[in-house]
């Protein structure tokens, strides 16, 4: 029973790092390139979700002032504001290496990782 | 009438010598041959004081203030090194084109050297030369000469005049000349370098750039043979370098200084890693002087470079590796002479144990050398072999005057005493070798034969060369081979009796090189064959006069053995921490030519004889080692084999290693893949296994990696 | 006004980038120039600002006043300060080299976008080296990749795109694995400013351990991919072989030390000696370090392909470096530092040195470098010094890099990696010899034929003399930079 507790406190962070893993486990097992980017997405955003975590406060409000809620708790803004900044650079990488691919498909026919491999060693062996 | 017949005949005559002397070149090098042998003459003269010619000289003020200057000339050594390299960068704007006078430059250079080094002789004796660069290379690099550097200096730069002159002649038979004699310039400064260094960075300094440049010579003919030599050179020669950096390390960080004096006192608290500096000290200088279970690379390397290359590999630069030795072993492993009185000193008992070894390494060298020289036909490879056996008399002398430190001066003696003697004899066997290569294009002694009758000034130095090489009375080599025999009896006499084994084998080792010089004279020069030699013009070439000046050097030598002795090795004795009665008595009063000594060298010369006579009738010469006793095939093939059953294991039918490979590791193939080779072809074996799935398997490493260091960091974490 | 150069550095280089588009109608010429100005005022301040911290102490920027509790901070100190100048002279002499390095692959409209690419590289470098705060790091950081991963791929061969592909794939991860690492510690601390951070994880990180340990392992493999140490080099050898010389050269030389650079703050600014003590990361470095130094050689051996060697060669040489820093004594981090440098420098010379070979022969095989000297001597002289200094022979700046790694590793008592150094040095001999060897010395008919010798523009060659004079002047009078290393090196401990 405590467990759970402790997992239902925690539940944010352990659904990053449960995010986290399942991006990892698609880049290693697959070797379609778009499916391995996929993965790389999905890790990304289990850590954006981890660090946004870190701010929640319990209870806590928006961090936006009012005449209202002054002296209110709020939620720390920070993390919000740098994950805004990390999602940026991801959907930069993530457009950079689906140009990358298109690239790849169109010189060699394939988005496969193995098949790839197979073709470029096979052309190294040739020369 | 006279006035004209004088204007006319001068020329005449002097156009009819130089038809004599073949070119231009001969004619003036033969002129600086003798203006060299002259200056010796009165150098030596001025040393010992003959007639009170020096007193009379210092009273000539002008004179004596020259000489003041020279003697407080302490940038010498960096001008005797600017010359060589200017030489050999000019040489590059002669080229090919002016060749002739690229030679003289390259003569003219030398010659100056020479001089130059003449002059330090006053600083080398007061001891007092020492400059350093404190910038440089970060702790700084220095230069010392001392007397044991002097005579080593002086001996180099005259045999590598000597062989400048010997090549321009015989450089104009192969190509590339003007390569082969701008990394020989630039060999020739490392060497003068490495000699005059002042601490052991400075040595390694120079040890390095030695054996990068001396690489361009051994593969100078770009033969295949060449290259593999080259390959074997090149790495044995790294080898010992890194071991030589390693003992610097270790050295530099106990000690603090790397110069050469006296550390043995912080030495001792260092318990074993004392030994182990010294044993890479001896390794790393030990692979360069071919030293015998590392001489593999020497045999290969010195007869496949042109002669004068070879000369001078086998006559100065191995010697630059027993001279590291000496340098080493005396200077940090030597107590100050303030420090000691005695030979009971404790202080004595590291270095006693380490002489120990290193004198049944100078007997084993001494053994092999001569054994496998023996069998060798090819007369460049044999003079090889006989190098590396010479090296183990100047190993075993460094041995025994660390073994018994304080009364060790007959084996110092000795060392220096061989390294200057083989370095005459063996440049002088290597360019008979070379004129009679030069002559007829044959290098197997077993093909040639007779050639007295066409070569009997090459004959007559050839003997020579092989008297000093052999040990016989009035030559050279009897001298310090003598030293080097009292110097093993005193070994046993005051320590192990173990070492009159040693003394057995030395003089078995000695008649073996008297049988095996009987061997080479009587099939190159002596012996009958149908073999005709019309072809060979008698002329008095830069071969010749070369030659004759080392010949003259090795009588005068072992008819005078004093005068070595006492003007340029005493005084370095004296500096050293060796007992003073012992030199007083034994070295300053010794007697070369007793009965005894005498007798030992019939001895000697009959058990050659015997040798000479049963080893040609009973087919002794042609016995052949096993091939499979080599770590090539010891240690490559297993690990070849066991990393292709690997592969096929994992992969089946589509293992990329492919049995071709294998076959180049075979048994058979040895004699063509070197060490490196097979090291390679394993390698490459490796990769082909290996470098496509590790690539491919990047996110797995990183998972992999990152579960691991985790885990590493819950498991021995201290929290 | 010098508390402003930093930020100054940065807006010009920026600003640069964001010029070299608007020039595209004019002459080529006239971009070319101005970028070289540019460099040359970049470089003349960041020496600037050396010399004023070398004399003065270091000092901070704030970004809007914001004091660093919010704010972004600069700290420029003897580390940032020295490395800067480091990076701006190396690039300047690689910029030089690459005016008229334009056949290499690159097609003439994507020269300008190359230099865009190169300086806002270059600022994300400095701002890397300047920034005081983790999560700015990281956005350095991923500029730094970006851009990194485009000069490879800016080439339009095939090969290119996959090594870039797979070099994209292995940073994306990196970066992934640092920003968690941050947020890790962002949890325990509050705090992104590297002082604070440090301040506050001394009190309480014995309470923490979970979150430490993961933040240190996930931070310091991240930006070991970066950094291509041994087992994470997977992308390296691929990008090298593939992409532009110059580009090479600037990844190998610059690039992947940035890394290192960012990984040394990490463990001595953030974490502190107690705690990489207590988590044993001196024995992870240094298994890591000399794995890489042995197997980096190993595959280095048995390449065709020369700028794949010497990606290879590359990974050996970070090797060392991780070495050094692995001892976690001063004397160690003295030698990696200077490695740094050397490495830097060398491996620029040899790049760029095959460069000019590619560029006039078009050949990038080993097998077709025979004879090649007698057609271009200068630049395999250089390759040769290049060469000579990987392997350590005295009178190279590699030498004296080697001498003080022995030195340090006898100091740390720990001779074992001593053997692994020697070791290291002779299997470079075993790739460095037969390339430099079969240059010279096999003869090949045909070359010597030729009787144009080097016909390539002088201004890639003296920018590549410029690094092999270098190469002996340091190995000469190593003092010259290493009495400053040794200032570097106390800012910290």
């Amino acid at each position: 029973m405590i467990i759970l507790q402790k997992i239902l406190e925690n539940i944010n962070y352990l659904g990053g790092i449960a995010l986290f893993l399942i991006g990892l486990h698609t880049v290693v097992t697959h070797s379609n390139l778009i499916k391995r980017i996929i993965g790389l997405n999905i890790m990304g955003t289990g850590v954006f979700l981890f660090f946004v975590a870190i701010g929640n406060v319990t209870g806590g409000e928006p961090p936006i002032m009012t005449e209202d809620n002054i002296g209110a708790i709020f939620i720390n803004p920070l993390p919000s504001v740098l994950i805004l900044t990390g999602i940026v650079v991801v959907v930069s990488m993530t457009v950079y290496s689906l140009s990358l691919v298109i690239r790849i498909f169109e010189t060699y026919g394939t988005i496969d990782q193995k098949e790839l491999t197979r073709l470029i060693s096979e052309q190294n062996n040739h020369d | 009438m006279k006035s004209i017949f004088k204007n006319n005949a001068a020329p005449v005559i002097k156009r009819h010598m130089i038809d004599r002397f073949q070119d231009r070149i001969t004619y003036t090098s033969s002129k600086l041959i003798l203006t060299i042998f002259l200056l010796l003459v009165a150098f030596i003269g001025l040393i010992k004081n003959v007639f009170g010619l020096t007193d009379y000289l210092k009273n000539v003020s002008f004179i004596y203030q020259f000489y003041l200057d020279i003697a407080h000339f302490i940038w010498m050594p960096l001008v005797i090194l600017a010359i060589p390299m200017i030489g050999g960068l000019s040489q590059i704007a002669f080229g090919q084109r002016a060749s002739s006078r690229r030679d003289r430059l390259v003569i003219f250079m030398t010659f100056l050297t020479i001089i130059l080094i003449m002059t330090m002789y006053p600083q080398a004796l007061s001891g007092g030369l020492e400059i350093r660069f404190p910038e440089v290379l970060g702790i700084g690099i220095g230069f010392r000469i001392d007397m044991l550097g002097y005579i080593v200096l002086l001996i180099t730069s005259i045999i590598w005049f000597l062989v400048m002159v010997y090549a321009h002649e015989y450089m104009k038979k192969e190509n590339k000349s003007t390569r082969f004699f701008f990394f020989l310039a630039f060999t020739y400064v490392s060497v003068l370098g490495a000699i005059m260094a002042g601490d052991l960075l400075t040595m390694f300094l120079f040890f390095e750039s030695m054996t990068i440049f001396s690489y361009m010579l051994v593969i100078h003919g770009q033969a295949e043979e060449a290259y593999k030599a080259g390959q074997n050179y090149i790495f044995m020669g790294l080898i010992g370098g890194f071991l030589i950096l390693c003992a610097i390390l270790l050295l530099y960080f106990n000690i603090g200084d790397l110069r050469f004096v006296s550390a043995i006192t912080k030495l001792d608290g260092l318990g074993n890693l004392k030994y182990w500096i010294m044993g890479l000290l001896v390794l790393g200088f030990g692979i360069k002087a071919g030293m015998a279970p590392v001489h593999v690379w020497l045999p290969r390397a010195h007869p496949v470079a042109p002669t004068p290359a070879s000369a001078l590999l086998s006559g100065i630069m191995i010697k630059v590796g027993a001279f590291g030795i000496l340098r080493t072993a005396t200077s940090y492993f030597f107590p100050s002479k303030e420090a000691v009185s005695s030979y009971a000193d404790p202080i004595w008992l590291t270095i006693e144990s380490i002489g120990a070894i290193i004198i049944w390494f100078g007997i084993i060298t001494m053994v092999v050398g001569v054994f496998l020289a023996l069998q060798q036909s090819n007369i460049k490879r044999m003079l090889a072999y006989h190098s590396v056996s010479q090296m183990g008399y100047i190993v075993l002398g460094i041995g025994v005057s660390l073994y018994l430190g304080y009364k060790g001066a007959m084996g110092y003696s000795g060392a220096i005493y061989h390294i200057i003697n083989h370095a005459l004899f063996k440049s002088l066997l290597f360019m008979v070798a070379g004129v009679v290569f030069y002559h007829t294009h044959e290098a197997d002694m077993y093909k040639l034969g007779g050639l007295w009758k066409k070569l009997p000034f090459t004959a007559i130095i050839c003997l020579i060369a092989a008297l000093g090489i052999s040990g016989i009375p009035l030559f050279n080599g009897f001298i310090s081979k003598s030293l080097l025999h009292h110097g093993i009896v005193e070994a046993y006499t005051y320590g192990d009796k173990m070492f009159f084994f040693a003394e057995i084998l030395f003089i078995l080792v000695s008649a073996g090189t008297v049988c095996s010089f009987i061997k080479m004279y009587y099939y190159v020069f002596i012996r009958k064959t149908d073999r005709n030699y019309d072809h060979i013009k008698r002329e008095f070439s830069c071969l010749d006069s070369a030659m004759g000046l080392i010949a003259i050097l090795i009588v005068i030598i072992g008819v005078f053995p004093k005068l070595l002795l006492n003007e340029f090795i005493l005084p370095q004795l004296r500096l050293i921490t060796f007992d003073p009665d012992f030199i007083e008595h034994y070295i300053v009063d010794a007697h070369f030519f007793t009965s005894e000594d005498l007798w030992m060298t019939v001895l000697v010369v009959f058990l050659g004889v015997v040798l000479f006579f049963a080893g040609s009738k009973f087919h002794w010469f042609h016995i052949k080692l096993p091939r499979w006793f080599s770590l090539e095939y010891l240690f490559f093939l297993p690990a070849f084999i066991i990393m292709r059953l690997i592969c096929r294991y994992l992969r089946g039918d589509r293992c990329p290693i492919e049995y071709s490979s294998y076959n180049l590791l075979n048994l058979k193939n040895d004699n063509q893949t070197g060490f490196v080779d097979r090291f390679v072809i394993t390698m490459k074996a490796f990769n082909l296994r290996f470098e496509a799935s590790i690539i491919k398997s990047d996110a797995l490493i990183y998972t992999g990696f990152i579960t691991l260091v985790l885990l590493f960091m819950f498991i021995f974490g201290r929290f | 006004m010098i508390e402003q150069l930093p930020i100054i550095n940065l807006l010009l280089l920026l600003g640069t980038a964001l010029i070299i588009p608007l020039f595209k109608k004019r002459p080529f010429q006239l971009s070319l120039t101005l970028c070289f100005l540019v460099l040359l005022t970049v470089l003349v301040s960041s020496v600037f600002l050396l010399i004023h911290v070398l004399e003065y102490g270091e000092f901070y920027y704030h970004f809007g006043n914001h004091e660093n509790l919010i704010g972004i901070e600069f700290l420029i100190d003897a580390f940032s300060a020295f490395f800067t100048v480091f990076v701006a002279a190396l690039v300047l002499v690689i910029y030089l080299y690459s005016w008229k390095d334009k056949t290499e692959g690159i097609e003439n409209k994507e020269f300008g976008r190359y230099y865009i690419l190169l300086f806002i590289l270059l600022f994300s470098i400095f701002g890397i080296l300047y920034s005081n705060d983790l999560f700015n790091t990281y956005v350095f950081i991923e500029i730094l990749s970006i851009t990194s991963c485009a000069i490879i791929s800016i080439k339009r061969k095939k090969e290119t795109y996959t090594a870039a592909f797979r070099y994209v794939m292995l940073n994306e991860i990196a970066s992934m694995s640092y920003l968690l690492g941050v947020a890790l510690i962002y949890m325990i601390t509050g705090h992104l400013n590297l002082e604070r951070v440090a301040t506050s994880l001394q009190s309480i990180w014995p309470l923490y351990s979970t979150n430490i340990i993961i933040a240190i392992g996930f931070m310091t493999i991240g930006v070991g991919i970066k950094a291509a140490i041994f087992p994470f080099h997977i992308w390296l050898p691929d990008a090298h072989a593939t992409a532009p010389s110059t580009s090479s050269a600037i990844l190998s030389g610059i690039v992947v030390k940035i890394y290192i650079l960012v990984l040394v703050k990490l463990l001595f600014r953030v974490f502190g000696m107690e705690i990489v003590e207590a988590l044993h990361i001196k024995w992870i470095m240094l298994i890591l370090g000399s794995a890489g130094m042995i197997m980096g050689s190993i595959f280095a051996i048995a390449q065709k392909d020369v700028k794949r060697m010497l990606g290879y060669s590359s990974v050996a040489q970070i090797g060392y470096i991780i070495l050094g820093i692995g001892l976690f004594t001063e004397a160690g981090l003295q030698a990696a530092f200077f490695h740094i440098i050397s490495h830097g420098i060398m491996k620029a010379a040899l790049f760029l040195s095959v460069g000019v070979i590619i560029y006039y022969k078009h050949v990038q095989k080993l097998k077709d470098f025979e004879g090649i000297g007698y057609q271009m001597p200068i630049s395999m002289t250089v390759f040769s010094f290049g060469a000579l200094g990987m392997v350590g022979i005295p009178l190279t700046s590699g030498f004296i890099s080697k001498f003080n790694l022995g030195i340090a590793v006898i100091d740390a008592n720990l001779i074992f990696f001593l053997i692994i150094i020697i070791l290291s040095g002779l299997l470079n001999v075993v790739y460095y010899f037969p390339i430099v060897i079969s240059a010279f010395l096999k003869d090949n008919k045909e070359m010597q034929k030729i009787p144009h010798i080097e016909k390539v523009p002088n201004i890639m060659l003296i920018p590549i003399l410029t690094l092999g004079v270098a190469i002996v002047v340091l190995g000469l009078f190593p003092n010259l930079i290493m009495d400053i290393i040794v200032s570097v090196v106390a800012t910290l401990f």
